[in-house]
């Protein structure tokens, strides 16, 4: 990879992702003016709609009356300096409030990023060189199934089973009631744990991680396990896989050496898409655990119609989606020499 | 003596006879079509099936299942399975309808954005990016809690989160349906462009954006009943799954409240999946990587 295509790459990718980060923001931004009325209705209540007083100060501390595209440039301005605004429910400050938030959700969805990429590759893998025989049938109904399942109904499912079924989570949320939280590092508590040498919080931690990041994996393990099937069978029509068969190359050997490797590019693109399925697991999944991550703060900024939070998540989204597919698309071509950045 | 209009007729006859056939060669399409056609019944007939009305209460609150109410109660005492059987005129028709109007406005963009090509078609399709990268569920939470929380809204929200899938497919549809020698052969004929468009072009990539609808109707299922689970759609009293699921989740140790709903959710979004999956395979494997 020489270094003036890498810097070309990574310019190209810096003005793609200014682009649609304005982009992101002005759809959300119009979306949310449309109905200017109903975030005062929800801050100030029934009551507080009938006094006109309160309404004006409202309207004014929120600089309501300005035209939209004023309010946008304001927002932008203040976005480029780092201030998303305050949270209307929770009167702190956004960036604040994300920052608080996300780590949880980092932790969790990495977790389910690992389960997922470990079962559907190996379930894919085993799919693909069955071609159409039992495992790959048995593979394939199970896919389906995974991806047709309402999420935040499997969570309440699990949760009941754990909780009630087999006692197994005491609280909700992150820890134990009364367990205090290790020094925090990363904000990631099984990390923290671990660097702070607390081997009983980082189980525990653990433990309660787990149970939400296996109901977060099931959609993404459907998904990437259908995505390996396809990459796998690709790869085996390839004259490679032939010729190392050929060769007398046993058939796990060919199955790992050379069609895993082939089909780790096309599996490699589908993170990107992961990630989206993953992010939205977290709303319905952190919603049912009392997870306190960003999902929760998305669906409780949504249904108060905290409109700077829903804001501020929705652009941060956009940041990390576009960090991680710049990530994805440089290891893409670590994989594969044959793809050139551009 | 066969004309050849008859002859043509006849084998085409032929053709529609083996396609169907097949797929009742194809087992999980018909377990899906089975499921289907039982809740189109149980939509059609539910005044007749449920042995409640939906929003009937009794004094039996937190009720488990029994002989008298198959499902258990709810929180204000309706029968579980009464809602449950009233909940698929209420979820399927939305998510068809749902699913039509996604397929057409993409399908509509993606038609004008290959046919036109140029600058509308970067400027429809990098929109098209935009809305196809972010996470669904944020944007259509945004967009539901700025229209405010309704069904109506529910499924404008998943509307706008839906429809560039089907603009992505119908583009490149129509990109290489142009350069087809029947398309060719309509325009050396004198048919003009938009003619071509709509007797030669459209007829020709339905099937296609018929087969990508059914497969997204099991994920339009699943968004509609997300949002109604979050609040975000359909409102009490209306007994739409995704909600019965959320009333379940504030008595969680009552699992039958909730347990059942969602079951109702599976079943027919698994249908809508087997169904989708398995015409999936007839598709050009092309369209099928523009899909997936």
């Amino acid at each position: 990879m020489a270094a003036a295509n890498l810097r070309r790459f990574v310019i190209r990718r810096l003005v793609a992702a200014v682009i649609l980060l304005v982009g992101v923001t002005m759809v959300t931004f119009t979306l949310t003016s449309l109905v200017p009325s109903n975030p005062l209705l929800s801050l100030l209540g029934e009551a507080g709609m009938s006094d006109p007083v309160a309404v004006a100060r409202y309207r004014e501390h929120y600089r309501l009356d300005d035209p939209v595209p004023v309010q946008y440039f304001t927002y932008m301005t203040n976005l480029v300096q780092g201030d998303l605004g305050t949270s209307r429910r929770t009167r702190l400050p956004v960036l604040d409030e994300l920052a608080k938030h996300a780590p949880a959700s980092m932790e969790l969805a990495l977790l389910a990023t690992i389960l997922a990429l470990t079962v559907g590759v190996a379930a894919g893998t085993v799919a693909g060189i069955f071609h159409n025989r039992l495992p790959d049938q048995v593979i394939r109904v199970i896919s389906l199934v995974g991806v047709s399942m309402p999420i935040f109904w499997v969570a309440l499912v699990v949760f009941y089973l754990a909780r009630v079924q087999f006692g197994l989570m005491t609280g909700t949320g992150r820890l134990p009631p009364g367990m205090l939280p290790p020094p925090t590092v990363t904000g990631a508590f099984s990390v923290d744990a671990a660097l702070a040498g607390d081997w009983r919080l980082l189980r525990t931690a653990t433990a309660y991680l787990l149970l939400p990041a296996l109901v977060l994996s099931i959609y993404a393990v459907s998904l990437i396990t259908r995505f390996s099937r396809s990459a796998v069978l690709e790869a085996l029509g390839e004259d490679f896989v032939r010729t190392a068969r050929a060769k007398g190359l046993s058939g796990i050997s060919v199955a790992f050496r050379h069609v895993l490797r082939a089909a780790l590019v096309p599996i490699t693109t589908v993170s990107g898409v992961v990630f989206g399925v993953l992010l939205s697991g977290t709303v319905f999944v952190e919603s049912i655990f009392a997870f306190p991550g960003l999902g929760q703060y998305a669906y409780l900024s949504a249904i108060s119609l905290d409109l700077p939070a829903i804001m501020g998540i929705t652009v941060f989204v956009a940041m990390l989606y576009i960090v991680i597919n710049f990530v994805v698309d440089l290891l893409y071509a670590v994989i594969d020499p044959r793809i050139r950045l551009s | 003596m066969e004309s050849a209009d008859d002859r043509a007729d006849r084998l085409l006859a032929k053709r529609q006879r083996v396609a169907f056939r097949s797929v009742w060669r194809r087992p999980l399409a018909v377990v899906g079509l089975f499921i289907v056609a039982g809740w189109v019944l149980a939509a059609l007939f539910a005044p007749w099936i449920a042995p409640y009305g939906p929003l009937q209460q009794t004094a039996d609150i937190y009720a488990p299942p029994s002989a008298e109410h198959w499902f258990g109660t709810d929180q204000l005492g309706r029968d579980v399975f009464s809602r449950v059987i009233h909940g698929s005129r209420i979820t399927l028709p939305l998510a068809v309808m749902l699913v039509a109007l996604a397929s057409v406005v993409g399908s509509l963009l993606g038609g004008i954005a290959g046919y036109l090509s140029g600058l509308v078609d970067e400027a429809i399709m990098r929109f098209a990016d935009l809305v196809f990268a972010f996470p669904a569920i944020i944007l259509a939470m945004a967009v539901a809690a700025a229209l405010g929380p309704s069904l109506r809204n529910a499924v404008l929200a998943v509307v706008v989160v839906a429809w560039p899938i089907y603009a992505r497919v119908m583009r490149s549809l129509v990109l290489s349906a142009r350069e087809m020698e029947y398309v060719l052969a309509s325009r050396l004929t004198g048919a003009s462009s938009r003619e071509a468009l709509f007797s030669e072009i459209l007829p020709n990539v339905a099937g296609p954006i018929t087969v990508l609808a059914m497969l997204e109707l099991g994920n339009a299922t699943l968004w509609l009943a997300g949002l109604s689970f979050l609040g975000l759609g359909a409102q009490p009293p209306y007994p739409e799954w995704g909600a019965m699921v959320a009333s379940g989740a504030l008595a969680f140790n009552r699992w039958w409240v909730g347990l059942f709903p969602g079951l109702a959710i599976l079943s027919a979004v698994l249908a809508f999946n087997f169904i989708g999956d398995s015409f999936r395979d007839t598709l050009d494997p092309k369209i099928t990587r523009a899909i997936r």
